[in-house]
């Protein structure tokens, strides 16, 4: 009950963020010019939603943007209010400090869920205007995990928001996990099993495999790769059945673990 | 019931030590004043009441309940004005009070309540524009959600004009008349004086003394000051008056004499000026001001003279000495 106030509380607070609008905004106008410049001419008529999807929104903006809205939108939910002072009006209110974390993360993962929707509202009306073969419901699937990307994103920056006392730490907490995340998941993975190769020599598993678990834990791979078998019609079926569990697993992992790991720290600390 | 009882707090925040080993009562339906200048350890004594700060040691207790085990339940009961908290901006007055509703599983009208502290109008401006005095208009509303059985105002004039501050006063002696118990600190002691059944006087991180207003003033101040309207006193009264047992200073101003004194010596100076020939016409004590009475206790030897009695027997003084106390109170005499 307590965790389902602040929930509604922070969802009023984010969907009236100026920040958020603008970048939804421009990640809609971005989709939707997408979506016009690759759109198919009269001799490639077989051009369809799943493959401007698949092919070119999702890896060039979804993967891109939608983490960026995220963090932006989790990063300060809790420094943030710690700093300003709004936290002990919050928790002079019946609140546990789990209830704050978690609700944040609600809240703000329904805040985020929303926008995504809404931005992917103007790109639709463009291929449905294109002629294109326009497929609603490989888009309005597409739309979900695309959503769902975000929420992940929100979840591990609330995370760290609430580990953080001061919103400069969480504002680096922040840039460095949509950096480590976004940018340089495959550098930075590849490094350590190239460093780490004797020691993953005496495990019970190939580098391969190491790999692949590498990089269908990253959120924005795992998603990607549920994605994709969905357009392709594949959801948890196929070859790739497995990797796609693992994904979404990972997906489960990264919702749950970091707001977790950022209630322990708060849970300590003097306020 | 006691509705906060802290037994041997201590908070040290790295090499500073905020509170020292304090030991507090409040009892059920008391109006608690709790002074102490800037730095003394109010704000980390409240912080602990709410489970914001944990002790270094000792047990913080409130409604009856370990705050650290029981902090939600105690919170469900108790109503907060916090200090230096800050407001959600872009949420509007309405939305706050409808927040604290929701939060304690309430049934109050939030306009009612925006009514009650004077928000009416501004009850759907974003908080953000609202004033310093609004927003503590604001939070107070949200601390009157749901009849709280507990109180804790931390520095509420603090942004309000002189009639925000009454308003306050007066919203902080409808909850008691209510029953609830008010704990409030401030720095202002004027408005402590006006409605506080008792007050403890905290002091790097110690209290100090506690007791009621009226028998601090007696315990600091042996020495009153005495107007008195007497136009005819001649130097030789004025003589007869400052031969008297403690009579510490005789001075004229204008027709009066300003006569400085201990409580107990008035009538022998009236007596005094009459057997000198001196027609008093009227006169009247002035008291220690409570400016000088709290200098006394955090900056004076006041301090030191009470502390051991007040740190041994911290619930002392509460319901005995206040009868004496209004008698020696204030007095005021025509004839």
């Amino acid at each position: 009950m307590s965790l389902v106030a602040i929930a509604r509380k922070d969802f009023q607070e984010t969907v009236r963020s100026r920040g958020m609008i603008a970048l939804v905004v421009l990640f809609s106008l971005l989709v939707a010019a997408f979506a016009f410049a690759v759109r198919p001419t009269a001799e490639s008529e077989q051009f369809a939603t799943e493959v401007l999807l698949s092919v070119f929104i999702g890896p060039f903006l979804v993967t891109t943007l939608v983490p960026l809205v995220g963090v932006v939108v989790g990063y300060n939910a809790v420094s943030g209010e710690r700093e300003s002072g709004s936290l002990k009006l919050l928790l002079s209110l019946p609140h546990s400090r789990a209830d704050v974390v978690f609700g944040k993360v609600v809240g703000r993962g329904a805040a985020l869920a929303l926008a995504v929707f809404a931005g992917f509202l103007l790109p639709a009306l463009v291929l449905i205007a294109a002629p294109v073969v326009f497929n609603g419901g490989a888009f309005l699937g597409y739309t979900v995990f695309a959503a769902a990307l975000g929420v992940v994103f929100v979840s591990i920056a609330v995370g760290f928001s609430a580990a953080s006392s001061t919103q400069r730490r969480a504002l680096i907490g922040g840039v460095a996990i949509y950096v480590l995340f976004v940018l340089l998941w495959g550098a930075v993975t590849g490094r350590l099993v190239g460093a780490a190769g004797p020691l993953v020599d005496a495990l019970p598993v190939s580098a391969t495999q190491l790999r692949v678990f590498l990089r269908v834990s990253n959120p924005t791979t795992a998603v990607e790769a549920l994605s994709n078998a969905f357009l392709g019609e594949q959801l948890f079926s196929g070859e790739t059945a497995n990797r796609q569990l693992s994904a979404a697993a990972m997906l489960v992992f990264w919702t749950l673990a970091p707001p977790l790991a950022g209630l322990l720290k708060f849970d300590a600390d003097d306020l | 019931m006691t509705a906060i009882e802290l037994r041997g707090v201590t908070k040290e925040f790295g090499d500073v030590t905020a509170v020292r080993d304090l030991d507090l009562t409040v009892e059920d339906g008391e109006v608690y004043g709790f002074l102490g200048p800037n730095g003394a350890g109010k704000s980390t004594t409240i912080d602990m009441l709410l489970d914001l700060v944990r002790p270094t040691a000792g047990t913080v207790r409130v409604l009856g309940a370990d705050v650290a085990t029981d902090g939600v339940d105690v919170r469900r009961r108790t109503g907060v004005l916090p200090d230096g908290f800050s407001v959600y901006d872009r949420l509007s007055g309405r939305k706050h009070v409808e927040f604290a509703v929701e939060s304690k599983e309430a049934a109050d009208d939030p306009d009612a309540l925006l009514a009650r502290v004077g928000l009416a109008d501004a009850a759907d401006r974003a908080a953000g524009e609202y004033s310093k005095g609004m927003r503590q208009r604001l939070a107070l509303a949200m601390a009157l959600v749901d009849d709280p059985d507990l109180l804790v105002l931390d520095e509420p004039s603090s942004g309000l004009d002189p009639a925000g501050a009454k308003e306050m006063r007066e919203i902080v002696r409808a909850e008691a008349e209510r029953g609830a118990t008010v704990f409030f600190s401030s720095h202002i002691l004027e408005q402590v004086d006006a409605v506080c059944d008792r007050v403890g006087i905290l002091r790097d991180g110690e209290l100090v003394a506690e007791d009621s207003v009226e028998g601090l003033r007696e315990a600091v101040g042996g020495e009153e000051t005495l107007d008195v309207a007497a136009a005819g006193a001649d130097d030789e009264a004025m003589a007869a008056v400052r031969a008297l047992d403690g009579v510490s200073g005789v001075t004229r101003d204008g027709d009066e004499l300003v006569v400085n004194c201990d409580s107990d010596a008035k009538t022998e100076v009236i007596a005094a000026l009459e057997d000198a020939g001196v027609a008093v016409a009227d006169f009247h004590t002035r008291e220690a001001s409570l400016e000088d009475l709290f200098l006394a206790y955090t900056e004076g030897d006041a301090a030191t003279r009470d502390a051991g009695a007040a740190a041994s027997a911290p619930t002392e003084g509460e319901p005995t000495d206040d009868a004496t106390d209004d008698d020696s109170a204030s007095e005021e005499v025509d004839r």
